[in-house]
């Protein structure tokens, strides 16, 4: 693999979305009856794998207008009962997603599996000629990833990744607001997803080993990408996206450090990724305190952004002599300072929230973009090319992990194309 | 002991338990008889607290967590003070025209309606106008000016709320309309918890701040104490009742009230009232506690029977197969209940 050819792919998409970003339509709730949509715009989704996640998507997309979940796929039958329970009938239902795959009456496929099979289960349904919704991570490993991106450019079918954050109107706001130089020049990014938790879900009593890896998947090697991927995807797509590129090395840190309950993934896992503008990207992922839930603050050198998931608020970089403040905004915020300002101290002034999480649900805004992509045979933003990079992101940063030290992207992408 | 649980659960104190009604029985007990005991957890949602109690298990940790992100996954779908939840999507967008919404919404708003036509409209989720209009869910009760009052009627009514089943669509038929589900989305909440423990095959107990009480099968729900605390003096109950697989929830406005004038203002708002009527019935019934075969409908039909009093609420009761209920009267210095097919009711002082 040529490792500049595939950067180069990633920046041109990186230009495209950004230009894309006007454009797009969100909050498309201007035809919300299904009575005026043609029967040929009914989109018929199949769902393989009806977990927890793939039941709220479900419900989400049933919200949108001429959409009827027409095929349930799980190995595991209570998931075919609860998924039933959301579509409200009786949706055929497949143990074998070969099988599922063969009905006439399915249009597009939603892959909602454990992370380890998305590459099989994706790829199988592009093959078969559907568009496919396929949550995050886009694949487990750098071979999973080109995998996929592969079939989605040789079948020329569509690709959505479930990085729902990219449509959602406040990181869009933010991301506009960067790329304005609201808040200068961005150096950094910190990341948390902070929670207290176990991640661990009930087995059923009297369940196996094999049924605890089944629906604890997360926790295991094998079907797992760890923190990194279930609970960092989304803020590594925002920070590739916010820099315009991949990081060129990662280091990374963790262990199972509290939770020793025979789990073999990481209970907290923190990375430290340098970009090519010589940018930097701060991530922690921890199961055991949720005192900075999930959000991400971007730092600039004349303000900053802190992205929850349901509002981004600004905070103007207080000006003080010798500060990195660029010289244009120092005008513009007409030499803010205070009595009260130390620079070494916490800066706890009160921000602006100029687009808040309002109207909007992410995850209902993926999923009419999928459907709207569907229909208008347009290209979602979130495609294979941004699918590709996010999961990479986070296979470096495993990778990284694992071996407990520095791994440039360069070394990572031909490590992997020589194996 | 696993990280974040009590075992054994404790005997509340009725005395310094605020809510309208308290669960004693087993859980004392419980843990005297067995050192294992019971887990108990309690998560804050839904503008209360929910406490789960399980039976002992490897899974119970797993099983709480699950229980709390149930509950707050209903909070999101339904809460109408969430900017980004489908109920706050259907008051933006559904007096522009029918919108598609999802099953569960869809089936949800549907029972809802089912009751409000059952009960003559004393039940009625298309009241947030009026609700929003008292200020109670704003923590700021006020009586408010006639012209806002008429507004806010004037965008009300369940007749209002158009369903079609065929497309699964809602639509407002009013201009202004709101819905406000928080007279049934507790109670679903806890039905929803429950559905996580079965699937898991964890006996248990779910708590609504104890308005709304439901177990799941077998010995929880078979022979599980409830007592209902007297309006008058919590810590001393008025009856003990045994849930016997039925849901229980209880209904007052004790604690969401205001004096104007010698008249008590709650935030149990009649939708057939007018004027302030709407916030002071006359009807005096201070408690009204309903057992039900699900949380769901023992949570829409305590507030109903509290609107309606007993002579209408026992009318309307007829029309719902095993469902019984309690109202609580003052009576000068005593409280009266009046029962319909309650439990042991002649035992009632």
């Amino acid at each position: 693999m040529d490792t500049k050819a595939e950067l180069m792919d990633r920046r041109d998409f990186i230009g495209l979305a950004a230009a894309g970003l006007g454009a797009l339509s969100l909050g498309l709730d201007g035809c919300r009856s299904p009575h005026k949509i043609a029967p040929s715009d009914w989109v018929h989704v199949g769902v393989i794998g009806v977990g927890s996640r793939a039941q709220h998507m479900m419900r989400m997309l049933l919200r949108v207008p001429g959409v009827r979940i027409s095929g349930l796929c799980d190995i595991y039958e209570p998931r075919i009962t609860e998924g039933r329970g959301v579509t409200g009938e009786q949706t055929a239902a497949y143990g074998d997603y070969r099988k599922m795959l063969e009905a006439r009456d399915i249009d597009a496929v939603m892959v909602s599996t454990p992370l380890g099979l998305h590459a099989e289960h994706t790829i199988a349904a592009l093959e078969s000629g559907r568009p496919v919704y396929g949550e995050k991570s886009m694949g487990r490993t750098l071979e999973d990833c080109n995998r996929i991106r592969e079939a989605a450019r040789r079948t020329g079918k569509m690709l959505q990744v479930g990085l729902q954050y990219a449509y959602a109107p406040w990181y869009r706001d933010a991301l506009q607001g960067i790329r304005e130089g609201k808040i200068g020049q961005v150096t950094q990014i910190n990341s948390y997803w902070h929670r207290n938790n176990n991640w661990r879900r009930p087995v059923p009593q009297g369940g196996d080993a094999k049924l605890e890896r089944l629906l604890n998947w997360r926790l295991y090697r094998e079907q797992s990408g760890g923190l990194f991927a279930e609970l960092g995807s989304h803020q590594i797509n925002f920070a590739n996206t916010i820099f315009g590129a991949m990081p060129e090395s990662v280091m990374a840190s963790g262990g199972i450090d509290y939770w020793k309950d025979g789990r073999e993934i990481e209970d907290n896992v923190h990375a430290i990724a340098r970009y090519p503008g010589g940018q930097t990207l701060q991530a922690s992922y921890i199961t055991t305190n949720r005192l900075e839930g999930a959000q991400e603050r971007v730092y600039g050198t004349g303000g900053s952004i802190e992205l929850t998931h349901t509002e981004a608020t600004y905070y103007e970089e207080p000006w003080y002599p010798n500060s990195a403040i660029p010289p244009e905004m120092t005008i513009q915020h007409k030499l803010i300072t205070g009595p009260t300002y130390s620079a070494e101290q916490p800066y706890h002034g009160k921000g602006k929230t100029p687009v808040k999480g309002a109207a909007s649900d992410a995850d209902l805004m993926a999923c009419q973009e999928f459907v709207d992509c569907i229909r208008n045979h347009r290209r979602p933003l979130a495609d294979e090319n941004a699918g590709w990079s996010q999961a990479v992101t986070v296979a470096l940063c495993n990778q990284a992990l694992q071996e407990g030290r520095k791994i440039t992207l360069a070394e990572f992408l031909g490590k992997a194309a020589s194996a | 002991m696993e990280p974040g649980l009590e075992s054994g659960g404790e005997r509340r104190n009725g005395a310094s338990w605020s809510c309208p009604a308290l669960l004693s029985g087993p859980w004392g007990q419980a843990s005297e008889a067995s050192p294992a005991g019971l887990l108990r957890a309690s998560h804050l949602a839904m503008g209360t607290q929910f406490t789960a109690y399980l039976e002992s298990s490897a899974e119970a940790q797993a099983c709480f967590q699950s229980i709390f992100e149930e509950i707050d996954r209903v909070e999101r779908t339904f809460s109408r003070f969430r900017p980004a939840s489908e109920i706050s999507r259907i008051n933006r967008l559904a007096g522009e025209g029918p919108m598609v919404t999802d099953p569960e919404v869809f089936q949800l708003l549907a029972a809802a309606q089912e009751v409000s036509r059952k009960t003559g409209g004393a039940f009625d989720i298309t009241v947030g106008r009026l609700t929003r209009a008292w200020g109670f869910a704003e923590h700021e009760p006020h009586i408010p000016t006639a012209q806002a009052l008429k507004e806010a009627q004037e965008a009300s009514g369940w007749r209002h709320l158009e369903l079609d089943p065929a497309w699964r669509t809602v639509e407002f038929l009013r201009p202004g309309m709101e819905l406000d589900l928080g007279a049934i989305a507790k109670g679903y909440a806890v039905d929803c918890a429950l559905g996580v423990l079965r699937a898991a095959g964890v006996g248990g107990l779910i708590d609504a701040g104890s308005s709304s009480i439901a177990a799941t099968d077998g010995e929880f729900a078979g022979d599980c104490p409830v007592s209902i605390a007297s309006p008058a003096n919590a810590a001393q109950p008025l009856c003990e009742v045994s849930l016997g697989g039925r849901a229980l929830s209880t209904s007052g406005v004790r604690e969401q009230s205001f004096t104007r004038d010698g008249r008590i203002y709650g935030h149990l708002i009649d939708p057939l009232a007018r004027g302030v009527d709407a916030g002071a019935p006359e009807r005096q019934v201070v408690q009204v506690t309903v057992l039900a075969p699900n949380s769901t409908l023992a949570d829409a039909l305590s507030t109903a029977m509290f609107l309606m009093g007993y002579e209408k609420g026992s009318a309307a009761l007829a029309g719902f197969p095993a469902c019984s209920a309690l109202w609580v009267y003052p009576r000068g210095e005593e409280m009266e209940c009046l029962a319909h097919d309650w439990p042991g009711e002649n035992s009632l002082s």
